[in-house]
């Protein structure tokens, strides 16, 4: 060994733990770190995924294969029309819920940001305090608004006699999964909101833009991050809530009531640990999707990653 | 053939109560370069956005794109060019996407579109850039990217607020050096908006030097600096070297020293200067060191900065403030030695002192 580099050894080299914390906080830089150190970084989030998710999950297919069909369970829930018609329910409903969710937060939260007025405050706060509801009381809620006693009954009776009621069915699970997801995606949109300069839209406007291209040219890319993270939590949320649909009624469809029935009434295990799989597997497939999708457009924007 | 923009009674209160611009006219001729001029704060960015149509004066004004009046129209409408000082790109857009973002708007054909834009980024020496990510572009060439996006359309004005500022100063005078030639070459009309003095003079066919939301004085780069018509536009344009005196029967006292050779004429007023107290103001060459003999007057160095080519000496004892005066950068003088100067009457700007014209 020769002297620099005996010189180099020796000089105030940080001690082991201190040495890991420019690779945890600092940037990645090419070839840092041997691969050692960085598998240790790795592993309190190797121990939390194989604790909770891995391990669990490969237990659940494993019921699948024990089942009287064993793996061609997968195919029975993908044939029987009552899983089948779940499934589809579930997607519909959680691609509406939060479609709707980002159409309306994207206006609602774009307003709060672009003007000030006069209890402004207090209505931003208003629609973020669902936040803290869980799905239960939001189900309660959704009874009181649209139950056999809830205001929306009242209110056409006395108009023409006629009680709408939709509480108990898929009708009253969008309504209450919406009020659930509007705090999220608003939030984000005003987050991304705030962060749009006023100066592109400006730029467009002066190369003659009409408003409808600013929106889409302009505000929809610089709030696309925002939109995408928050209607994936908002999706991923609406496909496996339970405490909601339980509250409302136990024959709604939605494949989690679905899971529950067959789990705890059929002792139908196989397939409801097919279902959860196929829950599992469709969400994360349609996430994936959309961030292929718009991914690269999203990106490429005003930064932040979905 | 290019725009005449005329503004006529024009003023901007904003909704919060700021009275940003008092009433003015200002008439900017077809193909002419105007430089707006003044401390950050004046108004500038406001007159700027009044022609765009971002902002409407308040009632009374009226502007008028060669005689068509257009104070009620929108900016879409209006075929202004924009050039900001954050370049404001398309960040969703390459290159070649933003400079024909225009075109695309206004339907021109993709054939067209795209023989256009590709002279465009000729024109500005970034073709080598037409597929980068706005994001993989330096200062530089962002706002060469947005030069050549702001004229691909052919605006009836071309509207740049501070374009150069956020970069740095070398590449400042390289681009300033390139957009006006590509002013010249294109013959459009022009309003710049700038704090820097040395930016306005080298770009502007006229200055319009601005002060607290008022005109303080239109002219060319030439009689902005050897003319100005009041001590604010002096002071901004350099000559921020005072001296107080006194004009009696059209000759300045300065203490016990009378000078003949004086250009007391006050614009304002339209009059000579010939009786009152004055206030003079003038650069470092207002007063030139000289042997004790031949001195008017005799001060104190307080400080030395060597320029290169010059020694800049700030010297007090002379007027109410510190003086700066330029010497041979050879000269070797000392903090706190005195030092001997002539007055230069002719490089003097004269003004009645403040109590007689407030
Ligand atoms: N939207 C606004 N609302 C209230 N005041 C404003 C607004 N825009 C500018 N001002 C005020 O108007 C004055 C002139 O601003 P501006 O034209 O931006 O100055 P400059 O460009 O010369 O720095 C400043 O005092 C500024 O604070
Ligand atoms: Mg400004």
């Amino acid at each position: 060994m020769s002297s620099v580099e005996h010189i180099k050894e020796g000089r105030s080299r940080p001690s082991f733990p201190l040495s890991l914390l420019p690779l945890v906080f600092g940037r990645a830089t090419p070839g840092a770190g041997s691969p050692a150190i960085l598998a240790l970084l790795m592993l309190p989030g190797l121990i939390i995924v194989a604790a909770f998710f891995a391990i669990p999950m490969a237990l659940v297919a494993m019921r699948v294969a024990d089942g009287p069909d064993g793996l061609a369970t997968y195919f029975v829930i993908l044939t029987n029309e009552r899983y089948l018609a779940s499934l589809i329910q579930t997607l519909v409903m959680s691609g509406g819920v939060t479609v709707t969710a980002l159409i309306l937060c994207g206006i609602c939260g774009l307003f709060l940001v672009r003007n000030r007025f006069a209890g402004r405050n207090v209505i931003t706060a208003l629609l973020t305090l669902p936040l803290s509801f869980p799905g239960t009381v939001v189900g309660f809620m959704v009874i009181m608004l649209a139950g056999r006693q809830g205001v929306i009954g009242s209110v056409t009776d006395a108009l023409w006699g006629e009680k709408i009621v939709f509480a108990y069915e898929i009708t009253g699970l969008f309504v209450g999964y919406l009020y659930f997801s509007i705090p999220r995606v608003i939030l984000a949109v005003m987050a991304s909101a705030e962060k749009l300069d006023p100066q592109l839209e400006e730029a467009a406007r002066s190369l003659g833009a009409p408003t409808w291209r600013v929106v889409k040219d302009v505000i929809l890319p610089g709030l696309m991050p925002g939109l995408v993270s928050s209607g994936a939590i908002c999706f991923a949320t609406a496909m496996g809530a339970f405490g909601t649909a339980f509250t409302l009624a136990t024959d709604i469809d939605v494949l989690p009531m679905v899971i529950y029935t067959e789990f705890t009434r059929n002792a139908n295990i196989a397939v409801a640990a097919a279902l959860s799989i196929a829950l599992g597997a469709m969400t994360w497939a349609v996430l994936a999707a959309v961030r292929v999708f718009v991914g690269n457009g999203a990106t490429s924007g005003t930064g932040g990653g979905a | 053939m290019s725009t005449q923009i005329r503004l006529r009674n024009c003023a901007k209160t904003f909704a919060d109560g700021t009275r940003a611009l008092a009433p003015f006219d200002l008439t900017i001729e077809g193909g002419e370069t105007i430089v707006l001029l003044g401390p950050s704060g004046c108004g500038k960015t406001t007159i700027l956005r009044m022609i765009a149509g971002l902002e409407f004066s308040d009632a009374g004004g009226v502007i008028s794109f060669d005689g068509d009046d257009v104070t009620r129209q929108s900016i879409e409408k209006r075929r202004v060019g924009m050039v900001f000082q954050s370049y404001a790109l398309f960040p969703n857009m390459t290159v070649a996407e933003n400079v024909a973002y225009g075109l695309k708007v206004h339907g021109v054909p993709g054939k067209e579109r795209d023989a256009r834009v590709d002279a465009m980024l000729e024109m500005m020496h970034i073709d080598m850039l037409a597929d980068r990510r706005i994001d993989q572009l330096s200062g530089g060439q962002r706002q060469r990217v947005a030069l050549a996006r702001a004229i691909a359309v052919q605006p009836r004005v071309l509207l740049l607020d501070e374009p150069l500022t956020a970069l740095d100063a070398k590449l400042r005078v390289r681009l300033r050096t390139e957009i006006n030639a590509l002013l010249r070459k294109l013959g459009i009309t022009a309003v710049y908006v700038t704090h820097d003095q040395e930016e306005a003079m080298a770009l502007g066919d006229r200055i319009v030097v601005m002060q607290k939301g008022e005109i303080a004085q239109i002219g060319t780069p030439r009689e902005i600096y050897r003319k100005p018509q009041n001590p604010f536009v002096a002071d901004f344009v350099g000559a921020a070297n005072r001296m107080t005196g006194q004009m009696r029967d059209g000759r300045l006292h300065i203490g016990a020293h009378v000078f003949d050779a004086v250009d007391a004429f006050d614009p304002r007023h339209g009059a000579i200067i010939d009786q009152g107290a004055v206030e003079l103001y003038f650069r470092a060459d207002g007063l030139s060191p000289c042997d004790l003999d031949e001195a008017h007057f005799t001060g104190r160095v307080e400080a030395v900065s060597y320029l290169g080519e010059r020694l800049r000496l700030t010297v007090s004892g002379i007027g109410p403030q510190a003086v700066t005066i330029d010497t041979h950068a050879d000269d070797v003088i000392e903090t706190g030695a005195d030092v001997h100067c002539r007055v230069n009457a002719d490089r003097l700007t004269v003004f009645p002192a403040v109590a007689a014209h407030s």
